[in-house]
């Protein structure tokens, strides 16, 4: 495959009510990333968003941002999936050789929709959500048990990694502030309540709106427009059952199959990485993904978290803003390569990954590869 | 046991049963930074359209953002209070008294100065068949300036007025 080069980003950092309306969360992004890749809206030709017509409260959601994303008058195209999803849709669209530099954006509003009943709503209409026990807390809390009890993991493991993460966003300056917790230990998330045993309040992400842009060029565009780009030399996508019943949920099919695709493209191994942006809901699902993408052994892979080679922005716990999260993790990767990771960069990277999903338990996953250097 | 009423018995393969299929409540947000300047313009009785110094498109109502430059309009310009029709349509509805069915005209007012157009009404009972592209109209104020969207009451056609106008321009000198 061509290397896609990613040349511009902004992410607009993620509030619990952000005082901006979704156009201007969205310009914001967009605006941002071209002048941070140094290009004008007319050098852009193609636009993919990732956007949802629950969170946005309209049909069509994308038809109404075409101003704000720079889309007027240009080939413009949704994915109603996670950000990191649009990225791969965009890839497409550079690799067909019918566009040269793609905008992807990912946005929504936590802060105006209920967005544990659009989960809801993603369920089983006839079996699952009759039963109305079903929903993001509870699946979230069969994964965590069932992947305890297999690896004979302690809750307490799992709530050192958690407090982790909110330590790591504490050093993210992107990071939502509520969740920007330096002091917090695991001792402390073990003393919230439980969502849905064994899922604590504090293990679950906090939810904020904002929006989330990203710049892609083909090879030669990249070295014209930055020095020093990041490339994506490999992307993998998998999608599992939707039943649970059909799904050993202590592990991650989907990851395994994405990431292995994803690393046969690169033409690298796990051991090549030197750090991973993963989107899990909770810090047991970072951990299953990355065990997945074989960056661990399968029950050992909270010593990633602690080694802090896994999710140094603080993952998905650093505010999670549905349909860019996967970007945000992308940019995370990037910052990283690039040695812009300030506070939270970690020594020597050289190769990354960084992950998207959508789905109960991470039903699908997007990978990529990126590396760093001409 | 008898079957719950919801089942269609003539089916053999397929049940249908009931569900909801709906979203709670949602909250929209949107930015008040331009309509407030727009609706501060209403009160005093002028029409504030907003320039992009990109293109020099003059949007009203006014736009937050030009799609074509990728900026935030700013310069603010007092539009005049007339326009003309960019286009229309009728729309049908039955009368409650009558229950006779009305069409009433649906207009799109292009305010004359701004390069985008906005739906508004004309006069009660003004008749559809009577619209044409390009037809002159003009601001309706209403009887007090609240600083609203309804300040605008609808557009009042202004072909026949030739007379009025003279008389008032005359006047005037
Ligand atoms: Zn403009």
């Amino acid at each position: 495959m061509e290397r896609i080069g990613i040349v511009g980003y902004h992410q607009v950092r993620p509030e619990l009510d952000l005082q901006m309306s979704p156009y201007e969360c969205i310009f914001t992004a967009v605006r941002g990333a071209l002048d941070h890749a140094g290009l004008k809206r007319k050098d852009i030709t193609t636009v993919i968003s990732a956007t949802n017509d629950y969170y946005d409260g309209k049909t069509i959601s994308n038809c109404f941002k075409v101003s704000a994303g720079g889309a007027y008058m240009k080939d413009e195209s949704k994915v109603e999936m996670d950000g990191a999803h649009a990225a791969q849709y965009a890839m497409f669209r550079i690799l067909s050789q019918n566009h040269k530099l793609a905008m992807v954006y990912g946005f929504s509003m936590p802060s105006c929709m209920p967005f544990e009943c659009t989960r809801i709503l993603e369920l089983d209409p006839t079996f699952d959500r009759p039963i109305s026990l079903m929903n993001s807390y509870s699946t979230c809390g069969m994964q965590m048990r069932a992947y305890m009890k297999k690896y004979g993991v302690s809750e307490e493991q799992i709530a050192e990694a958690t407090a982790t993460n909110w330590k790591n966003a504490a050093k993210n300056p992107l990071a939502l502030q509520e969740a920007q917790k330096a002091d917090m230990t695991a001792a402390e998330v073990l003393k919230s309540d439980y969502l849905a045993s064994p899922l604590r309040e504090l293990m679950y992400p906090l939810l904020g709106d904002g929006c989330t842009a990203l710049i892609l060029a083909p090879e030669k565009q990249a070295l014209k427009i930055t020095d020093n780009p990041v490339w994506i030399t490999g992307v993998g996508n998998c999608q599992e059952t939707y039943y649970f019943g059909e799904r050993d949920l202590t592990t991650s099919l989907s990851m395994e199959k994405a990431s292995e695709a994803a690393y046969k493209m690169a033409g690298v191994k796990p051991s090549d990485i030197d750090v991973a942006e993963l989107f899990g809901y909770t810090a047991c699902e970072d951990i299953i993904l990355a065990e997945s993408a074989g960056l661990a052994e399968k029950g050992k892979g909270d010593s990633l978290v602690a080694k802090g080679c896994l999710n140094p922005s603080g993952g998905a716990t650093s505010g999670m803003t549905p349909c860019a999260t996967g970007l945000n993790r992308i940019i995370e990767a990037v910052k990283q390569l690039k040695g812009e990771a300030e506070e939270h960069q970690v020594s020597g990277v050289k190769k990354a990954i960084a992950s998207g999903q959508i789905g109960f338990c991470a039903q699908n996953n997007i990978i990529y590869v990126l590396e760093g250097g001409n | 046991m008898p079957l719950p009423d919801y089942e269609k018995k003539q089916y053999k393969v397929t049940r249908t049963m009931p569900g909801a299929w709906y979203l709670s409540n949602y909250k929209y947000k949107f930015n008040l930074s331009r309509m407030r300047i727009m609706l501060r313009g209403f009160k005093e009785g002028k029409i504030l359209g907003v320039k992009c110094r990109g293109c020099n498109h003059v949007s009203f109502p006014p736009k937050l953002i030009c799609g074509r430059c990728l900026v935030m309009p700013d310069q603010w310009v007092t539009l005049p209070d007339t326009g003309s029709v960019a286009t229309g349509s009728g729309s049908p509805r039955t009368d409650q008294e009558t229950g006779e069915i009305v069409i009433d005209p649906v207009i799109l007012v292009r305010q004359d100065g701004a390069d985008t157009v906005w739906i508004h009404n004309l006069p009660e009972n003004y008749s559809f068949h009577d619209v044409y592209i390009g037809m002159p109209i003009k601001v309706h104020w209403a009887e007090e300036l609240k600083g609203l969207w309804s300040d605008i009451e609808y557009y009042d056609p202004i072909e026949d007025m030739g007379d009025k106008i003279n008389k008032e321009e005359l006047a005037k000198k």
